[in-house]
């Protein structure tokens, strides 16, 4: 019974896809939208929120950081709060987007291998898992624009089979996850090597305010979590710390301000006391 | 070869934090059509995002997404419509809802808009169905 339930859950997911009422708005254009036309605007998760990867990319234009300096210790693989594991799963995917940039074959299958054990842990779908060895694949073989969409692919995987599993509230959190630790690399990679065209890419107060949303609809049980709640009221500061006027790179202060303050969030989600 | 079995993997699951329901058969034509729109990009070095954004739209009217890009890259937001569109058109507008520069493709049931911001942030990518019934669309967007 349980595993027809689960399999009609399957053709079910596989046979969908999200639609979203568009809010139309009469043409013409060339004209300016109204704030009203912008207020309707759709926002959804798997393209108003930039990956890793976009971020990273355009960092990397002015000149190749040193991507392996950022890489950082092996996390825990033993959380049992289902909230930090989101939490860490994103931070993970934003790793492997890392050592993609970094081109390092080893660290990829790495953390391709952890990516899985995490999402395991949550209980996702056999797709989520065979996805593990296609990454090892493209790793294998330095297919470095094949893993980027790998891991994307992933990642929605991922959400999709939380939202199969009525843990809708979690796919929010592997988003925010992803985008504390870019944010971390890149603006630790900025304290030390400051130029102002890098800068501008961490102006981002859209995307903190649409996550900060977001974490504001979840339901009760998992907003009091403590990490959640702790991740979720600093989420107001940080859009702060990443609005700039447009066209304005943040001050090296400025950058070393948000860079501490995403580093304490991730500080506090890859926590250990927590682990089993 | 793998990227494309990636990508129409991507029909069968969400674009997420929504409600779902089952996707039609014209809402796969629709990201079909767009596929095919982006592979020219692919071959350009763009990577193409996973997600996708579907939706109905009339004769006149615009549907309108928001976006966060960063300064330095390049992109291309390509949208597909199906056979029931003339014309259809994409444009970029920034935070403040003033059009950006783009340059363009149109191809009737088929068009794109590409630009490089100078700025970070927040915009607003517009679909139009300027001429035909009312019909489905799927937008996608690809950066390098």
């Amino acid at each position: 019974m349980i595993f027809r339930v689960r399999f009609a859950a399957i053709i079910l997911l596989l046979g969908t896809t999200a639609v979203f009422a568009a809010e139309p708005t009469p043409l013409p254009s060339s004209r300016p939208l109204s704030s009203e036309q912008l207020a309707k605007a759709i926002k959804i998760d798997s393209l108003t929120i930039p990956t890793p990867g976009e971020l990273f990319a355009a960092f990397e234009k002015p000149g190749k950081p040193d991507w392996a300096g950022q890489y950082r210790t092996p996390i825990p693989m033993t959380y049992r709060n289902r909230g930090k594991i989101a939490l860490n799963l994103g931070g993970l995917i934003a790793d492997g987007f890392i050592a993609v940039q970094a081109q390092d074959s080893q660290q990829v299958k790495n953390i391709g291998t952890d990516i899985i054990k995490l999402a395991k842990a949550l209980g996702v779908s056999e797709n989520v898992l065979s996805r593990g060895n296609s990454i090892s694949e493209f790793a294998e073989n330095s297919e470095w624009d094949a893993l980027q969409e790998e891991l994307e692919a992933t990642q929605n995987e991922v959400k999709a089979s939380m939202q199969s599993h009525s843990d809708q509230d979690l796919v929010i959190l592997v988003s925010l996850g992803g985008w504390i630790r870019g944010t971390q690399v890149v603006s630790a990679s900025i304290v030390k090597n400051y130029e102002e065209q890098s800068a501008k890419v961490l102006r981002q107060p859209a995307v903190v305010n649409f996550i900060h949303a977001k974490m504001n609809e979840i339901g009760p049980d998992l907003r009091k979590d403590p990490l959640v709640k702790a991740v979720s009221d600093q989420l107001a500061a940080i859009e702060k710390l990443v609005t700039f006027p447009p066209g304005k790179s943040p001050t090296l202060e400025e950058v070393r301000k948000l860079n501490q303050a995403v580093t304490k969030l991730m500080d506090e989600i890859q926590n250990k006391t927590e682990a089993k | 070869m793998r990227s494309r079995v990636t990508i129409l993997f991507g029909l069968a699951i969400f674009a997420l934090g929504a409600p779902l329901r089952a996707q039609t058969d014209e809402e796969v034509e629709a990201h079909k059509l767009v596929l095919d729109l982006t592979g020219a990009f692919s071959n350009e070095g763009f990577k193409l995002r996973d997600g996708h954004w579907t939706g109905m739209i009339k004769p006149q009217e615009r549907a309108l997404i928001a976006v966060n890009l960063f300064a330095g890259n390049q992109y291309w937001f390509s949208a597909a419509a199906n056979t029931k569109a003339k014309k259809i058109s994409v444009e970029v507008y920034d935070e403040s809802g003033k059009p950006v520069m783009t340059e363009t493709y149109n191809s009737g049931d088929k068009a794109s808009a590409g630009f490089s911001p100078t700025s970070s942030g927040q915009y607003f990518v517009s679909i139009g169905l300027l001429e035909g019934e009312p019909t489905t669309f799927c937008l996608v967007y690809s950066y390098k």
